[in-house]
């Protein structure tokens, strides 16, 4: 299936039947779990930024360089837009969306639900935008950040508690604080953040080849260097217990559990890719990592048990991202050329 | 490697003509599809499908590395554009008056990303020909886009007489040696020369400039006076030093020839240690002695010894203009006909200067990679470039290379065809010593 641009994300509901795919430039396409196009949701202006499922619900927040957050609800209630396909055949539905939220100018990089969904998190250029999911209101203001955010990411387990980075490093937000609970300043940009699933570790991949893990209750920080490239993806696996790091031809998988986590410790380090590994994802339930590269390959691997991957498939372009439904019975990935494939998985 | 995108960067001070220049480019029917990046106050009226502000924002880098420094806007545009499927020709990047091109550049050298799909084409830099003056000895901004250049537009040259411009020119040539230097009005040139830059030509650089490789001066100006004999006086009212230096000497005519010999006389004058300083109100004189003008604040006024009536040729440390300097007999101004300016050698620290070195032996590759290896990592901070093209023994491609600070990136440059297999470098940056890089490449040679 052909993506109008370049492929930047690809999430899938929570429930599992839904999966957004998310372009650079034009339609937002959502898709069910046979690869049916249910919706086309009109790009945004200047650039498509992110998007968002709603923790539980079936609800689409979309956000980009218009500086507009529009929320949709699936299936579309808009009576135009007759599900699941317009009554002329001309084309999937274009549904309006429920909810249109005008934020202020600068670069839309992040687009975020929190935990229990009555939170939306944006960023545009240095400023984090916490708005009521329900009405669209601006519940906060999230400033001193130094320069442009790169990421946020809500923790998981608590729905009052963001994380954002810029240059400079992460900065730790409570909703209704003004100033960031938490600094972990280590002098150069981070690109990306994540919050692990059971709230103890937010890591960053970094502009500078590394990575930055902090432990959220010690306040401590970890820096772990040797990377070939700036690291612009992470994925964890169960609830926390590791974590696979792109940023070289191989994947390094740390552990995070005990005192301590990756401190000292040996990670698995995987080899199978040519060139750098772009995208990665782990199922939930059984480990089992997905990773796509700049060589095209997409590589399935069940790192506890091999080192050896197994190949999916390989394209002729980079593998842009990639994503497992939440019950892994389903696989996502596109590749630059803006190809979209679905794929269902047997594991055995 | 796919093609990659050619970025032009645009660099000048305020009012320099950036704008106008950028306008040309884009209105001009070249058939090109073109992305701007306009910094965020960047003038509205530029009209084009594409325009997108940047912010300026640098990374900084923990080790506190300049040369690793790189610009984040940059990278997200850029990140972003390459992600468009209806790609553009060209981008054009301008800069803020007060941008340092330093991280801009090493953006497209040190990023992955922008690396693969991106190459700069030219540092292109606006020079306001009548106000540069104001800035070219103290910012560094200023300074170090002059550096970074691959094309200099010295604009607005209608407001300025061609003597001052001859001027100007020497003294950008003294800074960055391999820039292409073009005289404008309104900033019209013809497009190719900025769009079609390519990189960088070093013998293309060297082929039209052949001033390059010229010595340098231990002065910068130096002018013929017809004085008579007896009392004239040197009035100046600047002072960008404490003190300069200067030397009268006997000529026998007022040709160009004639100072062109006192020019090798002065040279040996202004090597020696024997100094005459003069406070103002301290005569100077006409008989090759060296003098160190000692300059305060207001006013100031030496008397000028003139022994006969005739010919003297004067050789200054820096532009007379630079200090208002002018001779005066009976009240009138005397003007220098013919004068000269000199490419300086600038022994103080903190000037701009490029070093050229050419040599016809061919190198050997290893070690002329550890070389240059130890020289940028050890000296990267005061090299804002470096460009070279290698005759590597055994190896019947021509070997090219380009740093950024600490950065080098080699390249194939095909053969030498009918060309004269030779070894051409420049290095552009501060406290360059021109004879320790050229002693230290020469043990670089098979």
């Amino acid at each position: 299936m052909e993506m109008d641009d370049y492929p930047l994300d690809l999430r899938w509901s929570a429930d599992g039947l839904w999966l957004a795919a998310l372009p650079s430039h034009g339609r937002i396409l959502v898709l069910d779990e046979d690869g049916n196009i249910l919706a086309s949701l009109p790009g945004h202006e200047g650039g498509n930024g992110a998007i968002s499922w709603h923790p539980r619900r079936a609800a689409l927040a979309t956000y980009g360089q218009d500086a507009t957050v529009r929320i949709y609800e699936m299936p579309p209630q808009d009576p135009a837009a007759a599900f699941p396909f317009s009554k002329d055949h001309s084309g999937p539905p274009s549904p309006s969306p429920s909810l249109v939220i005008p934020l202020e100018k600068g670069w839309a990089e992040r687009v975020t639900w929190n935990a229990d969904g009555s939170l939306i998190a944006a960023s545009a250029g240095r400023t984090v935008f916490v708005m009521n999911a329900a009405t669209g209101a601006i519940e906060h203001r999230l400033s001193e950040h130094k320069s442009t955010v790169c990421d946020i990411a809500w923790n998981p387990r608590s729905p009052r508690e963001l994380t954002s980075v810029c240059d400079g490093g992460a900065r730790l937000w409570r909703v209704g604080e003004t100033k960031p609970f938490g600094h972990f300043d280590w002098g150069g940009a981070s690109l990306i953040v994540t919050w692990s699933p059971d709230g103890r570790w937010v890591v960053t991949g970094d502009q500078t080849p590394s990575v930055h893990l902090y432990d959220v209750r010690r306040k401590h920080p970890l820096h772990i260097q040797g990377y070939e490239f700036k690291v612009k993806t992470l994925a964890w696996e169960g609830n926390g217990e590791w974590l696979a790091s792109g940023g070289s031809a191989s994947i390094t998988v740390w552990p995070c559990t005990g005192k301590k986590g990756p401190e000292g410790a040996k990670p698995i380090q995987l080899f199978g890719h040519l060139k750098e590994v772009l995208a990665l994802d782990f199922t939930r339930g059984d480990s089992v990592l997905v990773s796509g590269g700049r060589d095209g390959l997409l590589l399935l691997w069940m790192p506890h048990r091999s080192t050896d991957p197994a190949l999916i498939t390989r394209r002729a372009s980079e593998i842009t991202t990639l994503r497992w439904s939440p019950d892994s019975s389903s696989l996502a990935f596109a590749t630059a050329d803006g190809d979209l494939t679905l794929c269902r998985i047997s594991k055995k | 490697m796919s093609k990659r995108t050619p970025v032009t960067v645009l660099t000048g001070f305020l009012g320099a003509g950036k704008t106008t220049l950028m306008n040309r480019v884009l209105n001009e029917q070249h058939g090109q599809r073109i992305a701007v990046i306009e910094n965020e106050f960047g003038e509205i009226g530029i009209d084009h499908e594409l325009v997108i502000n940047a912010d300026e924002e640098i990374f900084e880098m923990n080790n506190g590395c300049i040369c690793c420094t790189v610009r984040g806007d940059l990278i997200r545009i850029m990140g972003s554009l390459m992600k468009r499927k209806d790609q553009f020709d060209h981008i054009l990047v301008e800069t803020t008056g007060l941008a340092d091109p330093g991280p801009v550049v090493q953006t497209f050298f040190v990023d992955d990303d922008m690396k693969e799909k991106l190459a700069v084409n030219a540092v292109v830099t606006l020079v306001d020909a009548k106000h540069i003056w104001e800035h070219i000895d103290d910012a560094d901004e200023a300074k170090e886009q002059i550096a970074f250049a691959d094309v200099i537009l010295l604009n607005k040259c209608d407001l300025v007489s061609p003597a001052d411009l001859d001027r100007l020119e020497a003294r950008i040539k003294a800074m960055n040696g391999v820039a292409k230097i073009h005289r404008t009005i309104n900033a019209e040139v013809e497009i190719s020369k900025i769009l079609e830059v390519g990189g960088f030509n070093l013998e293309h650089a060297i082929g039209v400039d052949p001033k390059f490789l010229e010595p340098e001066y231990p002065f910068e100006w130096g002018g013929n006076f017809q004085l008579p004999a007896g009392s004239a006086e040197l009035v100046a009212t600047q002072n960008p030093d404490p003190s300069m230096k200067l030397v009268f000497l006997p000529v026998s005519s007022g040709t160009e020839e004639d100072l062109a010999k006192a020019r090798e006389q002065a040279v040996r004058i202004f090597s020696s240690l024997e100094v005459t300083e003069a406070a103002p109100g301290v005569a100077v004189s006409c008989d090759a002695q060296l003098h160190e003008l000692m300059l305060t604040e207001g006013e100031m006024r030496w008397p000028l010894t003139v022994p006969e009536t005739g010919y003297y040729a004067a050789f200054t440390e820096h532009y007379p203009e630079e200090l208002d300097l002018k001779v005066i007999v009976s009240g009138s101004e005397v003007l220098a006909a013919p004068a000269a300016a000199y490419k300086p050698d600038h022994e103080h620290d903190e000037e701009v200067t490029s070093v050229g070195i050419e040599e016809s032996a061919d190198c050997d590759g290893q070690k002329l990679n550890a070389w240059l290896s130890a020289l940028l990592r050890d000296k990267g901070t005061d090299i804002f470039r470096m460009k070279g093209v290698f005759s590597v023994r055994g190896n019947p491609n021509r070997t090219v290379f380009q740093g950024v600070h600490m950065l080098l990136d080699a390249q194939d440059g095909g053969p030498w065809g009918s060309r004269t297999r030779k070894n051409s470098l420049v290095f552009i940056g501060r406290n360059l010593d021109r004879e320790e890089l050229n002693s230290s490449f020469r043990k670089c040679l098979a």
